[in-house]
């Protein structure tokens, strides 16, 4: 059963080396440390961890792509590195020393409810107390200078979001609309929604926050923290 | 390895060693900083710009009035005591060819002696040696104090100022001066003319490939104005691509009048080169 839930962004400026002498993002590094210890809180036995990426699947540990991203360290061939999302949750992992079990799964970021509810159906309903870390950024597309310019309708899809996960609102995030979401550049809807499903599955959300939400590059940010129970 | 005042740079680290001229005629400053105050002011202004080292001088590289050792001493020596004790961090150079006006600066709290004229004076090097100082070794083409290039001519520029300035280092190492201190410099338009600092320049990667630290002195000076046809006083862009070269090729010390602006270019080529991390990245990472 899903015991409790970490919810992160992944943008490559969470790994430390590549944002040069400032390190820029240290707040919401801080705030995802913050959340994977309320996680870690909830007894797991096992970390799973769900981000978006191109196509849906589970993925072997394999290096963290930095140097694809202008950082030091080896180059990796890309196809045989973490994708973004699970690449920034293995180095989050690590920072806060983890040592439960971790299983790897995307899901492609245009994933329809099918596929969306089969991987749930996967995560849930297992006999071990299962810790869930999401991986999903919102819209890109917050201010004439984010990397999508600026789409007005962001900061309603955004506050949606960030109301479901700060009151554990599972069918909230289930009716996030595709299609808005690929448009807006938020790129955690997919993950999200994976998350209610199994949620849904298992039990119930008791207590629900929101650790940090904001947008200092044009791009939402929001950790959150579902602690469950089954139903 | 470079070590100044007892600290140690690694080949990757530049330093600005910024021009104070206690002098009336130098061809930049033409006096600004003759007076104490004015000069002081300028130590300040260079510290708060970021700059290493200063290099304190009485006496200007071309041809003027005569100036002796007495006069260079009242000029140079109480006033490095007064930087040093204004600025107890600070490394305070002197350039002078002279080993009685080594040997007081030294004593008044100099740490390197910049011997702009490449050894005319034997004795520079072992006040170094004897007073724990640093020492640049310039080539000149053994040529006079204060003598403009007429028709030099060299075999091989480069292969000149190597054998020149490698032979002064190993010298001074030889009486004593530390080998991390001893450092060694082209000195552009010093016996050349603008082919031949145009071609040290281009070539300054075989000069660090001696293992020596390299200085290079480039700022406003004429091979920059004759490379781009411009007076005194229009030729920062030039000296500063000059200086973008000679950082890539890996100098390690720039004498500089404008310390700010060389800071910048030396920053901006380090991280070129990959040997410091640019200051905030966040352009396509978020």
């Amino acid at each position: 059963m899903i015991v409790g839930t970490a919810v992160c962004p992944h943008p490559p400026l969470l790994l430390r080396e590549l944002t040069g002498g400032e390190d820029v993002a240290a707040p919401l590094r801080e705030a995802c440390h913050g959340a994977l210890a309320e996680l870690a809180a909830t007894a797991p036995d096992r970390l799973i961890v769900v981000g978006g990426g191109t196509s849906t699947g589970e993925h072997n540990d394999a290096p963290v792509p930095a140097r694809a991203y202008g950082g030091d360290g080896p180059r990796v061939a890309q196809a045989e590195a973490l994708p973004l999302s699970l690449a920034v949750a293995r180095r989050l992992l690590d920072e806060t020393g983890n040592e439960l079990p971790v299983e790897l799964h995307t899901v492609a970021r245009d994933a329809d409810a099918g596929e969306v509810a089969a991987l749930a159906a996967r995560l849930a309903g297992r006999g071990e107390r299962v810790g869930l870390m999401v991986m999903g950024d919102g819209s890109a597309r917050r201010g004439v200078k984010a990397p999508g310019h600026l789409d007005e309708r962001s900061f309603a899809f955004d506050d949606t979001v960030h109301r479901a996960v700060s009151e554990g609102d599972t069918a909230a995030l289930a009716g996030l609309d595709a299609g808005l979401a690929e448009e807006l550049m938020a790129a955690g809807r997919a993950a999200w929604q994976v998350m209610a499903a199994a949620v849904e599955l298992d039990g119930v959300p008791v207590r629900a926050g929101v650790r940090y939400a904001d947008d200092p590059f044009g791009v939402q940010y929001l950790v959150g923290v579902w602690t469950c129970e089954s139903s | 390895m470079l070590r100044l005042r007892g600290r140690d740079y690694g080949a990757d680290t530049s330093l600005v060693m910024a021009i104070v001229n206690r002098t009336t005629d130098s061809f930049y400053d033409k006096g600004a900083t003759w007076a104490e105050g004015p000069a002081l002011e300028r130590v300040r202004k260079v510290v708060d710009e970021g700059a290493d080292i200063v290099d304190i001088g009485g006496i200007k590289a071309a041809p003027g009035e005569e100036i002796d050792a007495d006069e260079e001493k009242r000029r140079v020596v109480d006033f490095v005591a007064a930087v040093r004790a204004e600025f107890p961090d600070l490394i305070i150079s002197v350039d002078t060819w002279r080993a009685t006006v080594g040997e007081a600066v030294c004593e008044a709290g100099a740490d390197l002696l910049n011997d702009a004229w490449g050894g005319h004076d034997p004795g520079l090097a072992e006040v170094a040696a004897e007073q724990g100082a640093a020492l640049v070794c310039t080539h000149t083409g053994g040529v006079t104090p204060r003598t403009r290039p007429h028709r030099v001519a060299y075999d091989d520029v480069v292969r000149d100022a190597i054998d020149s300035t490698v032979a002064q280092a190993e010298r001074a190492v030889a009486l004593g001066v530390d080998p991390a201190s001893a450092i060694i410099d082209p000195a552009h338009d010093f016996g050349k003319n603008t082919w031949h600092s145009l071609e040290l320049t281009r070539r300054l990667d075989e000069m660090v490939a001696t293992g020596w630290p390299v200085l290079v002195s480039l700022s406003n000076k004429d091979f920059v104005g004759e490379s781009l046809d411009l007076p005194v006083g229009e030729r920062l862009t030039g000296t500063l691509a000059a200086t973008a070269v000679s950082a890539w090729h890996g100098a390690q010390v720039y004498r500089v009048h404008e310390v700010a602006e060389t800071r910048q270019v030396l920053d901006m080529v380090a991280s070129i080169r990959g040997v410091r991390p640019p200051a905030r990245t966040v352009r396509g990472l978020a």
